[in-house]
């Protein structure tokens, strides 16, 4: 008698765990070799050390002592340190505002608003770096043809105490819009009722942006903010773009991962490169968390 | 320079203004047992299976950024219907070396036959990752080859690359600044400064030539020129590196030295659109660099039709006439190739064959390796109308002749060129001292070597 009623029971119940898994697993099977192998591949490249001459010896953590020592990896990690406490809260701001100005419903064409913002992120790299090349050009380009115009000597953009912040400008240019897209949506979800309720008290436009949607919008911005910082870290294409038109300013070293990546391409340590990338990894892992933590706890005591 | 990849590649049809900003460090050419004639130790069984490949159906792969050469190999394929060529372009210098080292440690993927810049050449020979094609009898290909190309290709005594086209250095100039300054192009090193000087008091805004910081391959053949021999190669694993005592190095640093720190040339990367606007408005008065060097003129900046010239290097002892070679690629073959011999037989045809190698000069645009095209009247006696009807490839063929024996790439030239511009490109950007500046890059490329296991000195 029991054991059926324990099958009727059992029966649907394995069921639906079979069609969890099933739905699971491509997912999970993409994520297992897309990153969990080739991260796994990467640690266990980072403790060996192979040679031109000599071959592959076991290294230990001697790659990452000599990481955590290096100049050169430490400069980077800096740059894009400076990079981040400076790019990414202007950024976040423009995206706050573009979002801000499209969800008022004042906007006289907000699709036309929303898609030209967000354009810039569709654009190839190769394109990019066409373009860039040329605005950033202090003596053919447009910031020299400025300068021409209203006879002054326009800065260069290219030079050691500029590139930074033309960087700084081009990745802003690229991903405001991709922010605003996600703040955006986030305001898309907060209830009318909220809303009719603030009207009803009395709330005007500017009180109802500051009182219902800033709150509203914190986790979204809490989302964009990590991204940021890991986007900030993993700064490699843009200025791997203009190291062709200003390779004494961009060295291999600049970003820490340029640097990985002209170890191991141009200079075959694959391992110390591995090792890098991995220190590069923890680190960035930790200041997002951090980031995270500040974040949340900020959110809590209000 | 990226990666500044041959510019050689770049300069062909009309790409050339696309692709500039995209393109990195140029290279230089690469050198490995220079003088020495490699040991022919052909094996006959080889040598015949070469001869019998080509009328046996194969099927090859051909990395190579050359732009125009499928013109070249349709011709073999009309020659040798039973072998199908598959021409890939795989990107450009060090952008294929990744790949191309990539595919040969993964053991699949690789090309049977690889364009390889003669400056990266001997890092692929000493890590066995190229055929030494002597195995296969291509040491009786060496005096079809000017001395300076074969020099390049015949590394630690093994024949590692079929020349396919070189670079050796002159200098362009444009005849219009010059005789309106009533200049002469100059002779020596010294006259070069002083006419620096005449373009620089004309016009404050024009120099009379720019020099790259990105491009170690431009400063290596600069050095070589001066008769510089800073790295050196013995055996399998001793390295010297010379570049603070060697006297050509310091012959270079003393001329550039002034140039730079009396601001007579402009620290400006190469190859950029803006740069080439630069050209084209007579910013610039002279472009010295690879023989290469007519096509990327004549496709990036058409306009200055008629106004350039070009002559021999400026000499340090005009009395010892020296030259240099800048860029120029081998096409070598991968070890992990199922037919080896049609390969080789392949790579000879296409870099010896007289009918393959008028077409790589006049299809493709390649500065010829081949004494059969440097030494024909038919090709030294053509005027070129850009260049005013000059016979340029008289100018050109003599600066091939007179290329200095003896200098060698590393075994690791792909990672030195690539630092290049965080040391030696830091005090040409910022006017630093040059010898100093030199000094840093050995001394990171000594750390680098001995890391890999090789053994590095710094002297002699």
């Amino acid at each position: 008698m029991t054991a059926p009623a324990r099958a009727g029971l059992a029966r649907p119940f394995l069921r639906l765990r079979v069609a969890g898994y099933a739905f699971f697993l491509p997912f999970f099977v993409v994520f297992l070799v897309a990153v969990v192998a080739p991260l796994a591949y990467a640690i266990y490249l980072s403790f060996f050390q192979e040679r031109m001459i000599g071959g592959t010896v076991f290294a230990g953590l001697a790659n990452y002592t000599r990481a955590i020592g290096d100049a050169l990896f430490g400069a980077g990690l800096a740059r894009v340190a400076l990079f981040l406490v400076v790019q990414v809260p202007i950024m976040l701001l423009l995206a706050l505002g573009c979002a801000l100005a499209i969800d008022s419903g004042r906007l006289r064409w907000p699709s036309l608003f929303r898609i030209t913002i967000f354009m810039p992120y569709a654009v190839p790299a190769v394109v990019a770096a066409l373009m860039w090349g040329y605005m950033y050009g202090d003596q053919f380009g447009l910031v020299g043809q400025i300068g021409d115009a209203l006879g002054v000597t326009a800065p260069d953009p290219l030079s050691h105490s500029w590139m930074l912040t033309s960087i700084a400008n081009m990745v802003t240019w690229e991903y405001v819009g991709y922010n605003m897209i996600i703040l955006y949506a986030a305001l898309r979800a907060i209830p009318e009722e909220l809303y009719e309720a603030a009207e009803m008290d009395g709330a005007g436009a500017i009180r109802i942006a500051w009182s219902i949607k800033l709150p509203a919008l914190r986790p979204a911005l809490i989302v964009a903010t990590v991204f940021s910082v890991i986007g900030s870290f993993q700064l490699f294409n843009e200025p791997n773009i203009l190291q062709k038109i200003a390779p004494a300013v961009i060295t291999t070293s600049y970003t820490p991962n340029m640097y990985a990546y002209n170890l191991a391409f141009n200079g075959q340590q694959i391992n110390y490169s591995a090792a890098v990338a991995v220190v590069l990894g923890l680190v960035t892992v930790v200041v997002a968390y951090v980031v995270q933590i500040i974040t949340a706890r900020r959110e809590k005591t209000l | 320079m990226k990666s500044l990849p041959s510019r050689r590649g770049a300069m062909t049809a009309g790409v050339a203004a696309a692709l500039s900003l995209a393109l990195a460090a140029c290279g230089g050419g690469s050198g490995g047992g220079a003088t020495s004639a490699p040991a022919a130790s052909a094996e006959p069984s080889k040598s015949a299976a070469v001869q019998d490949a080509l009328s046996k159906p194969a099927e090859l792969t051909f990395w190579t950024w050359v732009t125009g050469i499928e013109k070249t190999v349709a011709r073999f394929q009309a020659k040798y219907p039973n072998i199908k060529i598959n021409v890939v372009n795989a990107g450009q210098s060090a952008d294929q070396y990744t790949k191309l080292q990539t595919a040969i440690k993964a053991g699949s993927g690789a090309p049977d036959v690889a364009q390889i810049e003669y400056f990266a050449l001997p890092q692929f020979a000493l890590s066995k990752q190229v055929v030494n094609l002597s195995e296969y009898g291509a040491a009786a290909l060496k005096d079809k080859f000017a001395a300076s190309a074969w020099n390049q290709v015949a590394v630690n005594g093994g024949v590692y690359g079929i020349p396919q086209d070189t670079g050796p250095m002159a200098m362009f100039y444009r005849k219009d600044i010059f005789d309106k300054l009533k200049l002469e192009p100059p002779k020596t090193w010294a006259e070069f400064t002083e006419a620096a000087k005449k373009i620089k008091a004309d016009n404050p805004d024009n120099f009379i030539t720019s020099i790259d910081p990105g491009d170690a391959g431009g400063v290596d053949s600069l050095i070589w020129q001066a008769g510089g021999k800073p790295f050196k190669t013995s055996g399998d694993s001793n390295v010297s590196v010379t570049l603070d005592s060697d006297p050509g190095v310091k012959q270079w640093v003393g001329t550039f030295n002034t140039l730079l720190s009396e601001k007579l040339v402009d620290p400006q990367p190469g190859w950029t659109d803006e740069w080439w606007k630069a050209m084209d408005a007579g910013k610039y008065a002279v472009w010295m660099t690879g023989a290469w060097a007519p096509n990327g003129i004549m496709n990036s900046i058409p306009k200055t039709k008629g106004k350039w010239a070009v002559a021999p290097m400026p000499q340090y002892d005009a009395a010892k006439p020296m030259n240099a070679e800048n860029g120029g690629s081998s096409v070598a073959v991968i070890p992990q190739s199922k037919n080896i011999p049609a390969a080789v037989a392949f790579a000879e045809w296409l870099n010896s064959d007289p009918e393959a190698v008028k077409s790589l000069n006049e299809e493709a645009g390649l500065f010829p390796a081949t004494k059969v095209l440097l030494d024909d009247p038919a090709f030294r006696d053509a005027s070129v109308e850009f260049f005013g009807g000059q016979k340029i490839n008289q100018v050109l063929s003599d600066a091939s002749a007179a290329v200095a024996p003896g200098w060698q790439y590393l075994p690791f030239q792909v990672y030195a060129n690539s630092i290049f511009k965080d040391t030696v490109g830091q005090a040409i950007d910022g006017g630093g001292d040059l010898a100093a500046a030199l000094k840093t890059w050995q001394d990171r490329i000594t750390t680098f070597g001995t890391e890999q296991g090789f053994t590095l000195s710094n002297g002699g």
